[in-house]
């Protein structure tokens, strides 16, 4: 089944390849049944899927490397499983937000289905080198996507995008070596390597000192996932990366990419190197708050829709890692509810500044030379104000929608520990200025006097209400009702938290 | 005495097709002048590669045996690499022969200066005599001059064959000064006799020594064109036609690294317990590791810079030669594994870059950044095999490249101590990431004032093609390879 799912778009990405360019009608259907299909077998793991184990299910197990004793293993436990479904959902509904794409229809498409191949086989690989390849994978669509179909500075945003993460990735890949060699039996089974901590009290040497073998890991594979959340101060990619990107790509970017992140660290240092994580604890704790403080500051000073939303990915991705760092039942389900909340939110954040664009060509609160952007637009378009108003205050974690019971958990996790609770009153304050960046940019968008030249500025049409749709039935469900998501995790961090004392 | 020679001969089998094949075409040409522009050449070489391959196959059988009064040796190592300078002389031959830079009238020209090269490339990795070596190395080099300034009437080529002979001969001066040096030592220029000498005394790190090796290894590195003997590289790449510069970029430095592993493995060191070498001369890998760091970062930071394409593959080369030099260090099966392996995947992968620069250069006329606008979008195929080749070579996964550097990573990681050099051997592949992605930049993201449009005919693009299969095959499922390369060196 997994395999099936993972396989599909690469099976769609092949038919599109084999379309002539000129059918761009048939390219898109192509792939809307390539990124539905997915969706649908998601939607059957959800029904099938044992929420009582922490085990893992759906595995497929079967050697591909002997010499290296490499498998293709992949299996989803209740870390992984928000993740996939989160993925299949986006990328079937970018599709639809990708359908003002005119230049390059076809290799758009193609770029796109492999895309969500990559992604969905991290998520659900088992197997470290099979990870390692995924992961790599991604980059290379990621790379053009942003490079071809961006905006101005897409050629800068691109290699900067691509530079950063291989530089996390090499050394991801050193730390994959060295986990193998050191591991006895040499093995790349994730599983087998959490079960056994072969690493904790060994010594390596590097550069003639004496390191300790668990924490060189840790931090090997920590600088290379931090880049992808991205953590402070590996974080300058995202703004270009994110803002140059083309609407579709950044939903995907911002909503999937950036909880690769996060759930590597879960998936790798929490319980293959749980001595160097406590170690760590206190440093993920910090950073974790800059994250959110750093982040909404920048967000308060953008001028350019895309950008604010931007720096509030980076905002709301320093509560993941205050919830993980705590080490808490109620941290660390805050912070998958979190990861999967914010994949909702901000992809609707980012889907409706790309509506925007697209009508007016600019996304600029306040132009560079001062003068306004817009504004008032509120009595123009009321449909897309209440959808965006949805957006904005799932975002900022407003009772009642998505993003307030994963925040609200996070702060609960980490103040039940005496040692956070300092970092926990100041990293609330993000929550302030969350809110104050969000509403401070609907208010100057959408409220006060209209601008004149956005006097006919369209509606929204049926095939944006009908792609919003979803996202808005989740973030509002799972804002009153969120157990369907934390029902799915609960074995599998219970267990993952059993390891920690 | 009749029958040993024989024997001998039987064993310089390929070598001896390559020499017969080379005797027919140049009779054929000169009885047949109006045959020079057909294919007549490539058919000769096609066959004596198919017929070396062949004939090799045959000798597999036979167990390791020293020859010709040890002056050669026939072994498993030294087959790895006719293959490999077969199956490359043929592929190189045959991009040769649809480029435009390759004069149509001298094309049997060509055929004949590259089996000569074969020959001296077989020789060099099959020598166990450092005369013999010194030999094969100048067959190498001389005929090499010939073919980097083989577009007799452009200045640039000939400025190319001028430096590369320059350095040639500087390089070989020394190394020959080497040779007659460790021959004073030691009293002999037979490798095992030199390593038993060598065994025996305790004298091993003296000064002399150490000198003399330094000697011969800047023999070695002006071949592989590794650091500090590298300079000739670019100016020589970019002037030489690029059909001759694929070629030098893969074969010939194949040739210096198996000279150059059996030098260090049979003269340096003897066979110790538990299958592992014991290294007569530790300073040599301290030696080997700066040459390789050295190495990859001038490869590496140079290319950056660079806006002409054939300079920064240059570079990549060299960066290249870096990488494999870390798998030397290693001093272990292992890392000789991935450094063989590395030269496999290296040969598909970079002939087919060149290919494709060779393609964009026959029709604009340049091979500039600038000169590579908007191809990829005017020839999907080969620009999409052009991402390939470049991914692979930045050794990403799914590619073939990867494998090569998670081997040779791999094999570093490994041996106890040298996880600094995997660290900085990494560092340099993100480094060299953003120069390649330049290349790709230029062929996707920018559009081109330029009218010409890039178009490859069915020739190319099945070449390319069959080039960009392992690069992505070996990149997936590389058991087989692994298992030949581990089989070659068994007994080694």
């Amino acid at each position: 089944m997994l395999s099936l799912m993972t396989f599909i778009p690469l099976v769609g990405m092949v038919i599109v390849f084999a379309i002539p360019r000129t059918q761009t009608t048939l390219i898109r259907w192509v792939s809307v049944l390539a990124t539905f299909l997915p969706l649908l077998i998601g939607i059957k793991l959800y029904m099938d899927f044992d929420r009582t184990t922490s085990a893992m299910q759906f595995v497929e197990r079967v050697p591909w490397i002997s010499q290296f004793n490499i498998e293709y293993y992949v299996g989803i436990d209740g870390l992984s499983f928000p993740m996939i479904l989160l993925t299949v959902l986006l990328s079937f509904l970018c599709i639809f937000a990708s359908w003002g794409i005119d230049k390059g229809v076809k290799a758009y498409h193609a770029m796109f289905l492999f895309l969500e191949v990559g992604m969905l086989g991290v998520f659900s690989a088992l197997d470290f080198f099979l990870f390692f390849v995924f992961w790599e994978v991604m980059l290379l669509p990621m790379y053009f996507l942003i490079g071809i179909w961006g905006g101005k500075n897409k050629v800068y945003a691109a290699i900067k995008f691509f530079l950063y993460t291989l530089f996390g990735s090499v050394l991801m890949l050193l730390v994959m070596l060295a986990m193998y060699f050191y591991s006895e039996p040499h093995t790349f089974d994730l599983l087998t390597l959490a079960n056994l901590h072969p690493f904790s009290g060994k010594l390596i040497e590097l550069f003639g000192y004496q390191l300790p073998l668990d924490k060189l890991f840790w931090v090997g594979l920590f600088i290379g996932f931090a880049i992808k959340v991205p953590i402070w101060p590996f974080h300058t990619w995202l703004p270009w990366a994110h803002v140059e990107a083309p609407t579709a790509v950044s939903v995907i970017l911002a909503g999937v990419l950036l909880k690769m992140g996060t759930y590597g660290i879960l998936r790798m240092n929490f319980p293959i190197l749980p001595e160097a994580t406590l170690w760590a604890a206190n440093a993920m704790m910090i950073l974790g708050v800059i994250n959110i403080l750093y982040g909404a500051f920048c967000a308060l000073a953008q001028t350019d829709l895309k950008k604010l939303v931007a720096y509030s990915s980076v905002s709301h991705m320093g509560y993941v890692l205050l919830g993980m760092a705590s080490l808490t039942t109620a941290g660390m389900n805050g912070a998958v509810l979190q990861m999967f909340n914010h994949g909702t939110s901000t992809a609707m954040l980012f889907l409706m500044v790309g509506i925007l664009y697209e009508r007016a060509h600019h996304r600029w609160i306040t132009k560079p030379d001062g003068s306004r952007g817009f504004g008032g637009i509120a009595s123009v378009v009321p449909f897309y104000t209440a959808i965006m108003g949805i957006a904005v205050f799932a975002s900022l974690g407003l009772p009642g929608l998505s993003g307030f019971i994963s925040e609200a958990l996070v702060f609960l996790g980490a103040f039940s520990k005496p040692e956070y609770q300092t970092y926990v009153v100041i990293g609330a304050l993000g929550i302030v200025l969350g809110a104050a960046y969000l509403l401070w940019m609907f208010m100057r968008v959408f409220l006060g006097p209209l601008n004149e030249e956005y006097q006919s500025l369209a509606d929204m049409n049926l095939r944006e209400k009908l792609y919003m749709a979803p996202l808005c039935f989740i973030v509002i469900y799972l804002g009153i009702f969120p157990m369907p998501v934390l029902d799915l995790m609960g074995a599998s961090l219970a267990k993952l938290l059993s390891i920690f004392p | 005495m009749q029958t040993e020679l024989i024997k001998n001969l039987l064993l310089f089998g390929p070598e001896v097709t390559i020499v017969a094949f080379l005797v027919a075409l140049f009779i054929l040409d000169a009885t047949f002048p109006k045959s020079r522009g057909s294919y007549l050449g490539f058919a000769i070489v096609l066959m004596a590669s198919l017929c070396g391959i062949w004939i090799t196959c045959q000798l597999g059988s036979q167990p390791e045996t020293p020859f010709f009064s040890g002056m050669v040796i026939h072994d498993g190592f030294g087959r790895f690499f006719r293959y490999l300078f077969f199956v490359t002389v043929a592929a190189a031959s045959w991009v040769a022969f649809q480029s435009k830079e390759v004069d149509s009238k001298s094309r049997t020209e060509f055929a004949l200066l590259i089996l000569c090269v074969l020959f001296g490339m077989n020789l060099m990795a099959i020598s166990t005599h450092l005369l013999m070596l010194y030999l094969a190395i100048e067959t190498v080099s001389i005929v090499s001059f010939a073919m980097a300034g083989f577009k007799r009437e452009d200045l640039r080529s000939n400025e190319a064959a001028l430096k590369y002979l320059v350095f040639g001969a500087f390089s070989s001066g020394i190394m020959l000064y080497g040779i007659s040096l460790i021959y004073g030592l030691t009293g002999s220029m037979q490798y095992t006799e030199i390593a038993t000498y060598l065994a025996a005394n305790s004298a091993q790190t003296s000064v002399p020594l150490t000198v003399a090796l330094l000697m011969i290894f800047s023999g070695f590195a002006y071949k592989i064109s590794a650091f500090p003997f590298h300079f000739w590289t670019p100016d020589v790449y970019e002037g030489a036609p690029t059909p001759v510069v694929a070629f030098f970029s893969v074969a010939p430095k194949a040739a210096g690294f198996a000279a150059l592993i059996r030098f260090i493995f049979e003269v340096l060191s003897v066979h110790g317990t538990a299958g592992n070498w014991q290294l007569l001369h530790p300073p040599t890998l301290t030696i080997l590791s700066g040459l390789a760091v050295a190495t990859m970062v001038v490869g590496n930071f140079s290319a950056l810079w660079q806006t002409n394409v054939k300079r920064i593959m240059a570079y990549s080369s060299i960066a290249h030669v870096g990488y494999m030099l870390m798998g030397l260090v290693t001093f272990s099966y292992t890392g000789l594994s991935a450094i063989l392996f590395y030269l496999v995947v290296y040969a598909a992968m970079n002939l087919g870059a060149f290919w494709v620069i060779s393609l964009v250069a026959d029709c604009r006329g340049g091979e500039d950044l600038k000169d590579f606008g908007g191809t990829g979008w005017t020839m999907p195929v080969a620009g999409a095999c052009m991402a390939v080749f470049l991914f692979s070579l930045t050794g990403l996964p799914f590619f073939s490249g990867f494998i090569g550097k998670f081997l040779l990573f791999g094999a570093l990681v490994q041996t106890p101590g040298l996880l600094w050099l995997a660290l900085i051997g990494v560092l340099n592949s993100v480094v060299s990431l953003y120069y390649y992605m330049q290349i790709l930049r230029s062929m996707y993201f920018d559009s081109s004032d330029n009218p010409v449009q890039v178009v490859a005919t069915r020739a190319q693009i099945v070449g390319i093609v069959l080039l960009a299969i392992p690069t992505i095959l070996f990149g997936l499922y590389f058991t087989p390879v692994i298992q030949f390369v581990e089989r070659s060196l068994t007994g080694f």
